[in-house]
């Protein structure tokens, strides 16, 4: 059985994180992605984590994860020869993903004009910070400032202290994935006989569109005029984060769950008081510390795990905060399946993270490394675009590859 | 330019029984680039936190939370008016572009109409606890003997097996989970000062319209649809893949993050004129830190030894974040995002939702998306991810009322009646409203 996107073949002109992830997903699921990096290499080589904290560009845990299954060539797309090589590649390619500053691409001589001229089949994504037009198009933005100006980043955090990101870099994860569907969505349209299309992706509009409380709460904005702020009414009696014997847990036990709390920590006494029984906010104080004091003492005695186990029990929504480290312990997760190990020459074997989806009639196939860097240049160069050896020596002198 | 293209998506039909937030942000997506997505949603009870007509009653409530800045339960001008689960702002975020059909699966006759619902579809995504769709006999041995053109996609919290698999959770619940929010919380504070997220929806939504679409895809080469699990853990997973693969590769365990870099410095939001007013400032390079201190007239700061050199800063952020700090306080940050931008430096503001629907680059490239709907009225709404050069993304419905679409759904695409459709009103089975004691019992808590 072949994968999803097989036959499907991807140009990948992109660095860090978000245009890698997007060919990453391709890739993972069967398609011929081929990854352009500029001769020094992806920058996100030079990221860590490295084994032993020692940098080297063919262990950086980033790069590795985020190029599986591609083939990757060196090539300056700002040169003459390498816009000239771009555009050959592009030809025999059904999908471009690049991130260069908007308008770069064109200047180089490998734009979206050019490359569609006679092949209204082609697919081409852009990921920009801000997107290809507006006032703002030519600022710098990244992961913290594109989730300040579009993202949750104002309500992530206590109203006590300052706002907070979200985890690494989850707004260009999430901008990765939206190309990957954009992509994905003009192809599917080819295949059925229709057209290609151009993708002008910003990051910043992808968090303002994020489904992490931002949507809603913006249209809430539309509605009443009110913002969202940081905190506040999560911690409830029996409900929100907790200590507990090992870590801390996050339960919901208010509401109509309170009962099932009260049973779990084994003061169902508590029901026969009427005051109970009131909404949250008119419960007397005293009673919400007598349920706390005896739910903080059934916490002390138990791990997160127990808890959150017990809570499931008797039907409590729950979770248990965990480290990367309970995440690749954890019984569930890798009874499941969740983690790929992948050999590599400079690292050895790894642990990675494995398939977001498992579908049952187009598996996703056995990941491949990623890529060393220009692992591919005499097979793309010499065996496909019919250059010498002595050609790739004299383009490497000069820097084009 | 004309958007001449037709709809990638045109003529898919979607059976979306999706509840909460992440399943309805799978069919939004795959909805605003032409899939017909049918809502199947019940009358006789209430799904919870979906249309939003369970949790805030009055408008004194949502007054009080929407100024409290805990805006979930908002409804226009905070006035649930007599139909409140048409109202809701978290509903109506995302449910442009479906028809809504009263139908619960859970009945028999809700099942038959399901059934001949799904024969004429393409797709049927779902995201509720596992054992939901197991009890109601729809799983995928099933549902392949009913129509194995279908690509299914279930979105259960954890997996459909192993020993999470019927755990219930929410958002806030799956954060913790996986990882995140450990990772995302402050570096001097414990996870209880992290405050909630719900991080796993917006990436699986996502992912599950990208997997819908390959399930597509296979099916146009194939002839076979397939079943496709996406449990909200497992899509969120390689989101965390850095820090994953640190213990992997090192057996370290990630320290809260907070709005820490692993090189850059200055990184962080810093607080500037005004109560609670941020701005963020990710600074990579020599020249952006003297540009940097300059824009914030002390330029000697560049030169200050301590802070000499990408790695020295770092070193020292602590140290650093506080002198930034004392020099952003007294400006405003909108003046000073310009400003930094201008001397070529990352800056941005820390922005809420009335500032964002405001913001002018949004606004200059039309994305907020303006839609009139009956007992609600006109307002702007979040615009869509991703442009697309040569296909149309006009918002072709608005949200739909509750039933909404019955009569066009029952009556000409499945094909029933005008009198059963009429008996099964009469029987209260199908209809546009929830029946008082339904109302009464969700308040309740039932």
């Amino acid at each position: 059985m072949a994968g999803p996107l097989e036959g499907i073949r991807v140009l990948e002109i992109t660095r860090n994180v978000a245009g890698p992830f997007a060919g990453k997903l391709l890739a993972d699921y069967g398609a011929d992605v081929l990854k352009v990096e500029p001769p020094e290499g992806d920058p996100a080589r030079a990221y860590g984590p490295f084994p032993g904290d020692e940098p080297h560009p063919e262990k950086s845990g980033l790069f590795l994860h985020l190029n599986t299954n591609k083939r990757s060539i060196t090539l300056d797309p700002s040169t003459g020869t390498g816009a000239g090589i771009v555009r050959r590649l592009a030809a025999e390619a059904d999908i471009v993903l690049e991130d260069y500053a908007p308008g770069q691409a064109a200047r180089w001589g490998w734009g979206w004009d050019v490359l569609s001229e006679g092949r209204p089949e082609l697919v081409m994504a852009s990921i920009t910070p801000w997107g290809q037009t507006g006032p703002y198009h030519e600022y710098l933005g990244s992961e913290i400032t594109l989730q300040a100006m579009g993202g949750p980043l104002q309500n992530n955090g206590h109203i006590s202290m300052y706002p907070i990101k979200l985890g690494g870099n989850t707004a260009h994860y999430h901008a990765g994935a939206a190309a990957a569907y954009a992509s994905m969505l003009a192809r599917l349209r080819v295949e059925m006989g229709g057209e290609g299309d151009y993708v002008d992706l910003a990051v910043y509009e992808c968090q303002a569109g994020f489904r992490d409380r931002r949507t809603v709460y913006m249209a809430a904005a539309a509605y009443t005029g009110y913002p969202s702020k940081r905190g506040g009414s999560q911690i409830r009696m029996g409900t929100g984060v907790r200590p507990t014997l090992d870590g801390y847990v996050n339960v919901l036990g208010s509401g109509n769950r309170l009962p099932a709390l009260l049973t779990m920590i084994e003061r169902e006494d508590l029901l026969e008081n009427p005051d109970i029984h009131r909404p949250p906010a008119f419960v007397p104080q005293e009673l919400i510390d007598e349920v706390e004091a005896s739910y903080l003492v059934y916490l002390m005695q138990h791990t997160k795990m127990e808890v959150v186990t017990r809570a499931q029990e008797l039907g409590i929504l729950s979770g248990a905060i965990m480290t990367t480290e309970d995440l690749l312990t954890d019984p569930h997760y890798r009874g499941r399946g969740m983690w790929d190990t992948i050999d590599h020459p400079a690292t050895g074997p790894l642990e990675y993270p494995g398939r977001p989806t498992i579908m049952s009639d187009s598996p996703r196939p056995q990941p491949r490394r990623a890529p060393l860097l220009g692992e591919h240049n005499v097979e793309v160069y010499v065996d496909r675009l019919g250059f010498t050896r002595q050609d790739l020596v004299t383009m490497r002198a000069e820097g084009v590859i | 330019m004309a958007k001449t293209a037709r709809l990638p998506l045109e003529g898919v039909r979607i059976a979306d029984v999706t509840v909460v937030w992440a399943g309805p942000h799978v069919t939004q997506l795959l909805g605003e680039w032409g899939a017909d997505i049918i809502r199947v949603e019940p009358i006789n009870r209430i799904q919870p936190f979906s249309r939003g007509g369970d949790s805030v009653v009055t408008k004194e409530q949502a007054e009080a939370m929407g100024k409290a800045g805990q805006p979930t339960g908002s409804y226009p001008n905070f006035d649930p008016g007599l139909d409140r689960w048409n109202r809701n702002a978290g509903f109506n975020a995302h449910s442009r572009n479906k028809r809504s059909m009263a139908c619960d699966f859970t009945t028999p006759e809700g099942k038959e109409a399901f059934i001949r619902l799904l024969k004429v579809s393409d797709a049927f995504i779902e995201n509720n606890v596992p054992v939901t769709i197991n009890k109601a006999g729809l799983d995928w041995d099933a549902v392949k003997e009913i129509n194995p053109r279908l690509v299914m996609l279930r979105m259960p919290a954890f997996g459909l097996e192993g020993p999470y698999g019927n755990f219930r959770a929410f958002g806030t619940h799956v954060e913790g989970m996986i990882g995140h929010h450990l990772i995302r919380g402050y570096p001097e504070a414990g996870p209880d000062y992290t405050g909630e997220a719900f991080t796993a929806d917006a990436m699986a939504g996502v992912l599950g319209a990208l997997s819908i679409v390959m399930g597509l895809r296979h099916r146009e080469r194939t002839g076979r649809g397939q079943h496709i699990e996406m449990p909200l853990a497992e899509s969120f997973m390689p989101v965390l893949g850095e820090f994953i693969m640190d213990y992997t590769m090192n057996k370290r365990v990630t320290e809260p993050q907070g709005n820490r870099h692993p090189s850059h410095a200055p990184h962080g939001v810093y607080p500037t004129a005004g109560n609670d007013q941020w701005l963020a400032i990710d600074v990579d390079s020599d020249a952006m830190f003297a540009a940097l201190c300059a824009c914030l007239g002390k330029p000697e700061l560049a030169e200050d030894e301590r802070f000499r050199g990408q790695l020295e800063r770092w070193k020292r952020r602590d140290e650093l974040d506080r002198e930034i700090a004392t020099l952003t306080r007294t400006s405003s940050k909108e003046a000073l995002f310009h400003q930094l931008q201008a001397a070529g430096v990352n800056a941005a503001p820390v922005n809420n939702e009335v500032e964002t629907l405001a913001d002018p680059q949004l606004n200059a490239r039309d994305w907020f998306k303006t839609i009139e709907m009956p007992t609600v009225g006109t307002h702007k709404y979040p615009g869509y991810l991703f442009k697309m050069e040569r296909t149309p993304d006009e918002v072709r419905l608005p949200p739909p009322l509750l039933g909404e679409h019955n009569e066009e759904i029952y009556l000409d695409l499945l094909g029933y009646s005008r009198a059963e459709y009429d008996a099964m009103v009469a029987q209260g089975i199908v209809g546009t409203t929830y029946a008082p004691e339904v109302l009464a019992a969700a308040q309740r808590g039932g």
